[in-house]
């Protein structure tokens, strides 16, 4: 039995109709397409009157194929597909003809939009006449999930999939946890203590039944897919066995390498090479930095074993427990294994680096300090217990300078996007100066004050208006050092005069940068990342967590710029994605994925086993297969297509020479359908 | 020269490292060589090598009547060498099950051939035996080593076109190009699948266009310019320009020569982040 078409045209408001006849499309495709029994025209196709108006006619009109010319399929193919659904008919019946992005946005003249529209018609009723039913592939889920990132977002993400039952595993590359967020002194707009609110929540993500934490580990390789992914984790050596430590300080304060600049300190404060990188990390015990512990200094420098040095073991000399010492200098990296059925990636960003601004003397200067350095000053954990000093002769500042926009909206810089945290942070250092310096006076150079969130403006307001900063709106040209003074050479474009400040410590509020191996990291997870390297959400409003692969989610900085506040929430979002795919044992999957022709002996497959579709094949889809005698012996290897992998991306189709490999609901005899539709009529 | 092929394949055919040499052997008249293909050590003798050994013997790597001889020892010149490369690369033949009796060379055919024109590949990059004097492989530049197509490309577009018309309107669809070429190893050939049609297999100006375009793309990053397909076409249309220029703007965009180093990764199916995109607008 011939099919029975129906194509009904979407005017998308104006959208659609602006440029293209929409009554004319539908005419024609009665007259003209074979196989078109009804068509009709609808103001919005997705709105609930549309799709009633779509199932109704299927039912009236007996309706075995859909075309519905409209916007692009990956907006509203689905919606119009579940339509089809209700009535019974079988979703891969219904294709989306796109007259919106592919025509009537792009075109002028209403006449040749409308002849253009009427072949993609044709084109995509071409198509329907020989779709096959399909059906939607299950597989497994694998109730577990992986968070990568043990920032604020990675350990807001865990929380939630662990509460909601699930089991997590948190990887940080770090020693702790705690990300940026531990850094930090106090956060805007409360002013409440970072470190306060941040480190209940590092205990409960140790002490949580559900989360399995790896620290000082990093992800090694991603494979799998959507609910069966198979992630190898590399346990870096730490050189300290984590079950028997109780972290009690005895190796690391008799390390003698006391002078190693401290990370979590932003490099204002020492630490030393056994070391835990704040007093409150999670796990609470050491780690050895080999780069500048003397013994794998000697090891190196002598090409043998850690072991056999003899060169300092004061650490493990002084480690209480026995008969084991907790210090391994031995330990190598190790690789373990797990199975997850849903990702979230977390993996934070970077601060510019400093030296990037020669002209503010970032990086040459030792009183002009980053963003994060301030942090770690204000912070009453931090090198100077929370005083405001300078960190070239400990003087207080009795003039402080805050430069904005230090790198951010600068495409000179390579970030000409907006940082967002940095109009907020700087007032709030203003604040905290004033609070701890009270005759101290503090400028900022802005180019806008962006303080879009709620309670932000007058956060923003009160640092000006109560806490006296004075606000000048202009750009910093130069920074050059006048005996013990930074003078600061910059403009204030509302007076319109030049302005020259005798600093006595300069901040700059440096970009936030994706993180530096974020490109190679998305590789790994087959993610996108946008031009400024940060991962791309697949949708920019409607799918704003969701990455480019299924099953990966997207949360806090690594996705783009975003405060605390922001962070934590797309973190709660990633997590509810989790728990929703989490939530049932099998997953339903397009059945839309490649598949390599199977014939009857003595050929077995047109394939000739060239296997340029498996390096083609951005997902690893495709594997090998013997095709092997009764006797057990090599008949021929050929290409197959493991379909819990396949995307449906079509490139191994297309790289296939001999043809042998077809997509479903997009298959050979379909595309060439589709291309005589035009070449023809 | 031709003693020591000889003696070697005697060699290798009584001690079984082989079953079966493909070689060149004597033709009809003096300037013409054939194929043999050798089973017993006594037939060495007809082995030879000489100025008119012009064609490429891999193709019978892909000849089901010749694999079926068993494991073969293959007189190769530096040239045909690239294509067991390719092979290999493209999983239709593993290393170890083909005995490569590389022979050094100065250019083939008489008047010579264009191949070996710009030819640095005297001496075969991949041998397991090599016969005759090794030769100092030249380095040839990139500009020399496509100076055969330097006239095609100063046409305008629309004179290339009317070449290409001119020239596939000859075409008789005898499909020598296709079974000669070593590399066009699908069982299936895309002309064959007509479910649906993609290319009319009759000569017609649009079956001939379409069948001569897709073969030079399907070659594209792999072959490695023997020339036989051009040497064997009846209607003398000269397919090796279409080849050259795909293979020069292989080289030109991603740095690759089909079959020249075993160590490259195959053009057409790797991406890599530095490729040049300058093509996609």
């Amino acid at each position: 039995m011939s099919k029975k078409i129906g194509v009904f045209v979407c005017h998308c408001g104006t959208n659609i109709s602006a440029t293209v006849d929409v009554e004319k499309v539908a005419e024609e495709a009665k007259k003209k397409n074979p196989g078109v029994t009804y068509t009709t025209t609808h103001k919005y196709m997705c709105s609930d009157p549309g799709q009633k108006l779509l199932r109704d006619k299927i039912k009236e009109e007996g309706l075995t194929g859909i075309v519905v010319a409209a916007c692009s399929p990956k907006m509203h193919e689905r919606t119009f597909r579940n339509a089809a659904i209700k009535t019974g008919l079988n979703p891969y019946h219904v294709e989306i003809s796109n007259i919106r992005e592919q025509c009537s946005w792009v075109h002028k003249d209403k006449a040749v939009g409308t002849t253009k529209s009427i072949d993609l018609v044709r084109m995509m009723t071409e198509k329907t006449r020989k779709d096959k039913s399909l059906k939607p592939i299950k597989v497994h889920v694998t109730k577990r999930a992986l968070v990568i990132g043990g920032g604020i977002a990675g350990i807001q993400a865990a929380l939630d999939i662990a509460d909601g039952g699930n089991e997590v595993i948190l990887v940080e590359r770090e020693a702790s946890i705690g990300g940026h967020m531990a850094q930090l002194s106090e956060t805007f707009p409360t002013l409440d203590c970072s470190q306060c609110i941040m480190t209940p929540k590092m205990v409960e993500v140790a002490q949580h039944e559900n989360i399995k934490l790896y620290t000082w580990s990093e992800i090694e390789a991603v494979g799998g897919y959507l609910g069966n992914f198979d992630i190898k984790i590399r346990k870096k050596a730490r050189s300290v066995d984590l079950d028997l430590c109780t972290g009690c300080s005895s190796c690391w304060q008799v390390c003698p390498s006391k002078k190693i600049k401290s990370e979590f300190d932003m490099g204002l404060g020492n630490r030393t090479a056994i070391y835990v990188p704040f007093p409150q990390a999670i796990p609470s015990k050491p780690v050895i930095d080999r780069e500048n512990c003397l013994l794998f200094k000697d090891a190196r420098k002598k090409n043998i074993p850690p072991n056999d040095s003899k060169v300092c073991r004061k650490c493990i000399d002084a480690c209480p427990i026995a008969p084991v010492k907790a210090i391994d200098y031995s330990q190598e990296d190790e690789i373990v294994e797990e199975k997850v059925g849903a990702i979230v990636v977390a993996t934070g960003y970077r601060e510019l680096e400093d030296g990037l601004y020669g002209e503010y003397g970032g990086g040459k200067y030792k009183d002009v300090i980053t963003g994060l350095q301030f942090e770690r000053l204000a912070s009453a954990s931090g090198p100077t217990d929370g005083m405001i000093k300078r960190p070239s002769d400990g003087k207080e500042p009795e003039i402080i300078v805050f430069i904005q926009c230090v790198g951010s909206r600068d495409p000179s810089k390579g970030c000409s996007y907006c940082s967002k945290t940095c109009c907020m942070y700087t007032a709030k250092h203003t604040m905290l100066y004033k609070h701890k310096v009270h005759h101290g006076h503090a400028y900022v150079f802005y180019i806008d004050i962006r303080c879009a969130g709620k309670s932000y403006e007058e956060f923003a307001q009160r640092a000006i208006e109560e806490e006296g900063a004075t606000y000048l709106r202009g750009r910093v040209s130069r920074v050059y050092q006048k005996g013990d003074k930074l003078v600061v050479l910059g403009a204030d474009t509302l007076t319109g005069s030049v302005v020259e400040i005798e600093a006595e410590m300069v901040v700059l509020a440096s970009a936030m940068k994706a993180q530096d191996d974020a490109g190679e990291f998305a590789r790994k997870l087959s993610i996108q990342y946008d031009k400024d390297m940060f991962f791309s959400e697949i949708h920019p409003k409607l799918k704003p967590v969701e990455s480019s692969s299924a099953g990966i989610f997207l949360a806090g900085t690594c996705q783009g710029p975003k405060d605390i506040p922001e962070a934590v929430a797309q973190a709660g979002a990633a997590a509810s994605k989790v728990l929703a795919l989490l939530s049932s044992d099998e997953l339903e999957r397009e059945p839309v994925v490649a598949r390599v022709d199977r014939q009857l002996p003595p050929v077995f497959s047109t394939c000739i086993g060239c296997f340029y579709c498996q390096k083609v094949c951005p997902y690893s889809a495709i594997e090998q297969e013997d095709i092997k005698a009764r006797d057990g012996s090599v008949i021929k290897t050929v290409a197959r297509v493991n379909e819990g992998l396949c995307q449906g991306c079509g490139l191994c189709a297309a790289t296939c020479r001999s043809k042998s490999i077809e997509l479903a609901g997009f298959n050979d005899e379909q595309i060439y359908a589709e291309i005589n539709a035009v070449e023809f009529n | 020269m031709i003693e020591a092929l000889r003696k070697k394949a005697e060699e290798l055919l009584r001690s079984k490292t082989v079953d079966v040499i493909y070689g060149y052997g004597e033709g009809s008249t003096p300037e013409r060589t054939r194929p043999v293909f050798i089973t017993k050590p006594e037939d060495v003798n007809k082995l030879t090598w000489n100025k008119y050994c012009v064609y490429n013997l891999t193709t019978y790597l892909k000849r089901q009547e010749a694999r079926k001889l068993g494991k073969p020892a293959i007189v190769v010149k530096g040239c045909d060498a690239k294509t067991i490369i390719v092979l290999i690369k493209e999983s239709q033949i593993k290393r170890e099950d083909v005995y490569i009796l590389g022979v050094t060379c100065n250019g083939v055919g008489e008047p010579q051939a264009t191949k070996c024109k710009a030819c640095d590949i005297h001496t075969p990059r991949i041998y397991d035996e090599l016969i005759g004097e090794k030769i100092e492989n030249k380095e040839i530049s990139f500009e020399e080593r496509y100076a055969e197509i330097e006239e095609y490309e100063k046409l305008s577009e629309k004179d290339k076109w009317e070449f290409w018309q001119k020239q596939f309107a000859k075409c008789i669809k005898c499909y020598a190009c296709s079974s000669i070429c070593p590399l066009c190893f699908c069982d299936r050939c895309i002309v064959d699948k007509n479910q649906p049609q993609w290319i009319d297999p009759s000569a017609h100006p649009r079956g001939n266009l379409s069948w001569n375009v897709t073969r030079a793309y399907h070659l594209a990053g792999r072959c490695i310019n023997c020339e036989e397909c051009q040497r064997v076409c009846p209607a003398d249309i000269p397919l090796n320009l279409l080849n050259k220029k795909l293979a020069k703007e292989t080289e030109k965009n991603f740095k690759y020569r089909a079959g020249y180093n075993i160590d490259d990764e195959l053009a057409m199916a790797t991406y890599k982040e530095d490729d040049n995109q300058d093509f996609i607008k």
